[in-house]
């Protein structure tokens, strides 16, 4: 198994046996915080995170939004999703920043057959590591968010890295270097989640009684958290209201496998077995008669 | 087809009964290498694990095209009769050897009809199962789980089935092997095994 050798403790690898190697090192786990109602829609995010991550430019065109491509792909990992709604006669944007949750509990990396093809670190991060990839997709189907994306020319799975080249230096992600409008916070979860309180005080002051913070309980909480002005519409968002990892049903099918392989040792033994208590049956002579 | 003996299997049974175990030992080693990651060299040896996806669930397509023709060629042949309940009501006396209690058995045993039937339905339910494994992305997480669960399941069931087909066509049963191979049995291997169809072979 091939991982990674950068400077961040590992927590999680999928589909491996051992756990992963106790780490010595205190690693607070980060966050980033996503202000959807200072947003202004700018997509300097998704610039910064195509040219730090070297990511291809896609060509796009006008389908009627103001978002910039239909969607996600193995060369956009992030998006800004602009969704227009009326509410009361009144026409509401919900804005989503489209990427990688980097879940505590990541539905990806348990669906993941691969062993070390997805790991998450200490910090939080979950990332994809493309050389144990075996292009199955059973993450893009075991990610509650819709995230990881098939790349049919490699047959490799991306998806936000949360720019761990530039966490593992100290730095913050690209997209919340370039946000304008501080709309992206960045910092350990337990600051984000505080700050995410102050937000929510200051959006609930300004009218929105509504609002909430989304770090979603079924994933054991995400390391990109949102503050939404329109909390009863999480869906408007794009934003399933409970998301599952299904951590669960996957360690049952690691038990069903271990049974198997007990099973499958069972039958050659009992062959085994049964060829040195009877030995083979062979005609007497082989003459035939007839 | 060797002199003095008895035609088996002729050679489209064979031909096709070998591209479905090849299909098969591929698809199971390259499965046991998904569910395994201990055996991720297998997969190493057939190209890597991005290679081994591909191929697996097209192996998996030949094996059902394969298993479909088995089933034309030996359907007629499959249905249980009076003396098949026989024999498998004898089935421990089978195991033991005990030739004086074993009811004679046709061109197919009760035991083989039963595999064949078994073999059919674990084929269509692979099969079934699979799909969805193959194309991930456009099924939801739920279905893909069970789906994961199922195949896993009847994979397993087919595993253990290859190991006693193996063991009964090779050292169990000397000289049952040529039937696969050039296609013919010797007369004694016949009227030990399969005496009704001796009978009927031999003319007595």
């Amino acid at each position: 198994m091939n991982l990674p050798a950068n400077n961040l403790a590992i927590k999680r690898i999928s589909a491996s046996a051992e756990p992963a190697t106790p780490g010595i090192r205190e690693m607070p786990e980060i966050a980033k915080l996503v202000d959807i109602s200072r947003c202004i829609g700018c997509k300097a995010c998704e610039i910064a995170c195509k040219e730090w991550n070297d990511l291809k430019v896609e060509p796009t065109y006008n389908f009627g939004s103001y978002q910039s491509h239909v969607d996600l792909s193995p060369d956009t990992w992030l998006l800004m999703r602009f969704n227009e709604l009326e509410i009361d006669g009144n026409l509401n944007w919900f804005i989503t920043k489209d990427a990688c949750l980097h879940c505590e509990e990541p539905g990806c990396l348990y669906a993941c057959p691969a062993e070390g093809a997805i790991v998450q670190y200490e910090n939080g991060i979950v990332d994809f590591n493309q050389e144990n990839c075996i292009g199955c997709q059973y993450c893009v189907a075991g990610c509650p968010f819709d995230i990881p994306r098939f790349s049919k020319e490699t047959r490799r799975v991306y998806k936000c890295n949360m720019c761990i080249d530039r966490v593992e230096a100290g730095l913050e992600p690209a997209c919340v270097k370039t946000c304008p409008t501080n709309a992206i916070a960045y910092g350990t979860k337990d600051d984000m989640l505080a700050l995410a309180d102050q937000k929510l005080t200051i959006l609930n002051n300004r009218g929105f009684a509504k609002a909430a913070i989304y770090d979603p309980e079924g994933v054991g909480g995400t390391h990109m958290m949102y503050v939404v002005p329109h909390g009863d519409h999480l869906p408007d968002y794009g934003l399933p209201e409970k998301p599952v990892a299904q951590q669960g049903a996957m360690a049952a099918l690691a038990v069903f496998k271990r049974i198997g392989a007990y099973m499958f040792g069972a039958g050659i033994l009992a062959t085994a077995l049964h060829y040195l208590a009877v030995g083979p049956e062979s005609p007497d002579s082989d003459n035939g008669g007839g | 087809m060797r002199k003095n003996e008895l035609e088996r299997f002729n050679y489209g049974q064979r031909v096709v009964h070998w591209v479905v175990a090849l299909s098969f030992l591929l698809l199971m080693f390259t499965g046991l290498a998904f569910s395994y990651p201990s055996l991720t060299w297998i997969n190493t040896l057939l190209g890597g694990g991005a290679a081994a996806r591909v191929i697996h669930p097209w192996a998996g397509i030949v094996f059902s095209v394969g298993l479909v023709f088995m089933f034309f060629m030996w359907v007629k042949s499959m249905f249980l009769n009076k003396g098949d309940r026989e024999w498998l009501a004898a089935i421990k006396a089978y195991a033991r050897h005990d030739r004086e209690r074993i009811p004679p058995a046709g061109k197919y045993n009760g035991g083989q009809k039963i595999f064949f039937w078994l073999q059919i339905l674990l084929g269509i339910f692979l099969l079934l199962s699979g799909i969805p494994l193959w194309f991930p992305e456009v099924y939801g997480s739920g279905l893909l789980v069970t789906m994961r669960f199922l195949h896993f399941v009847l994979a397993l069931g087919a595993g253990l089935f290859l190991i006693i087909h193996v063991y009964l066509g090779t050292i169990a049963y000397p000289g049952t092997l040529g039937a696969m191979l050039w296609g013919s049995v010797t007369r004694g291997w016949a009227r030990l095994h399969h005496p009704l169809w001796y009978k009927e072979k031999a003319g007595h």
